[in-house]
């Protein structure tokens, strides 16, 4: 349902047509007056389109040209602004995260090899072994001792012998 | 406005260069920018009377115009949604800086009680004579006249007056109901009649 206002400016506009204008033109109560006013609305639309219509915008091309600008200005402002926001978007995507964790595991592995390497403590040489289960024979050497100096942390076993009178051949052998 | 023929022509084009836009073509912007400036330019002047605001405002506008450019669908002419953008900034702008409609804010439901729909606006009154009248002294008639009406009555006069435009083409511009545009068509006639009867008359 149109309201007055609604019915009155189509039909000053002529968008009234049919049933629906010969209904609102009978329910003006004064037609001529109705008509007079349609007239001076048209008088102030000739008016305003007259006076108003024309009005020139100076310095077409430098407007085109400032607003080229500030397009460009504004277009690296935001790729710029965008580069801040997000400078690696992709570094832990799922791929790189099992490479990442896959190196590390070996890194992991290949760290613990050495350190248990380090930590094996020094295996007795042949050479101790082998004196130490020779029996020293009292008679033949009254007065052999064997002593023994070693240094872990440098690997380095320094076997001392005394009073030997000879040294079996096949310790030589060792 | 435009022949069926023309308007026909100047939309397929319309729509090219809408799409090369949409692909980040500056240079078919700029077209469009070179056919819609003047009447941009001369429709927000007619909003605020001032060169200089209706320079700044229109290039704001065109340059929201290339900022949403990828937004636009085509479901109405280009026209109609640049002149969207037109109004919001516009009006925006008007309501920040308290660009009113004169002393009393335009208001639909005080104006029915003030403004009898059926009463002549034209009373025979003693009008200066037209011819006394310099060019720009009815202009500043004019303008002081639509000075005093809201940014929404300004808008809606404006297009229909001077761009000819159809209320629904009014009312997608403005975002609201046909009958809105109309109503406040109603209003801004009554206003700018009981204001510039004795301008109109002589004509």
């Amino acid at each position: 349902m149109k309201t007055f206002e609604e019915k009155w400016t189509a039909w000053l506009d002529d968008q009234l047509s049919g049933s629906e204008l010969s209904e609102f033109e009978a329910s003006l109560p004064d037609k001529a007056a109705a008509r007079a006013e349609k007239g001076e609305a048209k008088k102030l639309g000739q008016l305003l389109k007259r006076e108003l219509s024309a009005h020139p915008l100076n310095n077409e091309e430098f407007f085109s040209h400032q607003l080229r600008e500030r397009i460009v200005r504004e277009s690296s402002e935001q790729r710029s602004e965008r580069g801040r926001r997000s400078p690696a978007p992709h570094w832990w995507t799922i791929p790189r995260m099992l490479w990442t964790g896959t190196a590390s595991l070996a890194v992991f592995l290949v760290c613990m090899a050495l350190v248990m390497h380090q930590e094996r403590p020094a295996e007795e040489s042949q050479y101790l072994t082998q004196i130490l289960n020779a029996r020293v024979d009292p008679v033949v050497s009254p007065n052999a001792s064997v002593s023994m100096f070693e240094v872990k942390q440098d690997r380095v076993t320094v076997l001392w012998t005394e009073g030997l009178q000879s040294l079996p051949a096949d310790y030589a052998a060792k | 406005m435009q022949t069926e023929a023309t308007l026909a022509q100047s939309d397929v084009s319309e729509l090219d260069l809408v799409k090369r836009c949409q692909d980040g073509d500056t240079g078919a912007f700029d077209e469009l920018v070179t056919r819609y400036r003047t009447r941009v330019f001369g429709m927000i002047y007619n909003m605020v009377h001032s060169e200089q605001d209706a320079w700044d405002l229109a290039q704001d506008s065109f340059l929201k115009a290339w900022k949403s450019i990828g937004r636009f669908r085509g479901q109405s002419s280009f026209y109609t949604w640049i002149y969207r953008i037109v109004m919001n900034v516009t009006i925006d702008w008007m309501r920040k800086k308290k660009i009113k409609g004169g002393d009393a804010e335009f208001d639909d439901a005080i104006q029915v009680r003030e403004i009898d729909p059926a009463s002549k606006t034209v009373p025979k009154t003693e009008a200066l004579p037209h011819q006394a009248m310099e060019r720009g002294e009815i202009r500043v008639r004019i303008e002081k006249a639509i000075g005093q009406l809201s940014p929404e009555h300004r808008a809606v006069i404006l297009m229909k007056e001077i761009d000819d435009m159809q209320y629904h083409e009014i009312a997608e511009a403005l975002g609201c109901s046909i009958g809105t545009v109309m109503s406040r068509l109603f209003y801004a006639r009554k206003k700018l009649q009981s204001l510039l009867k004795d301008v109109y008359e002589n004509i």
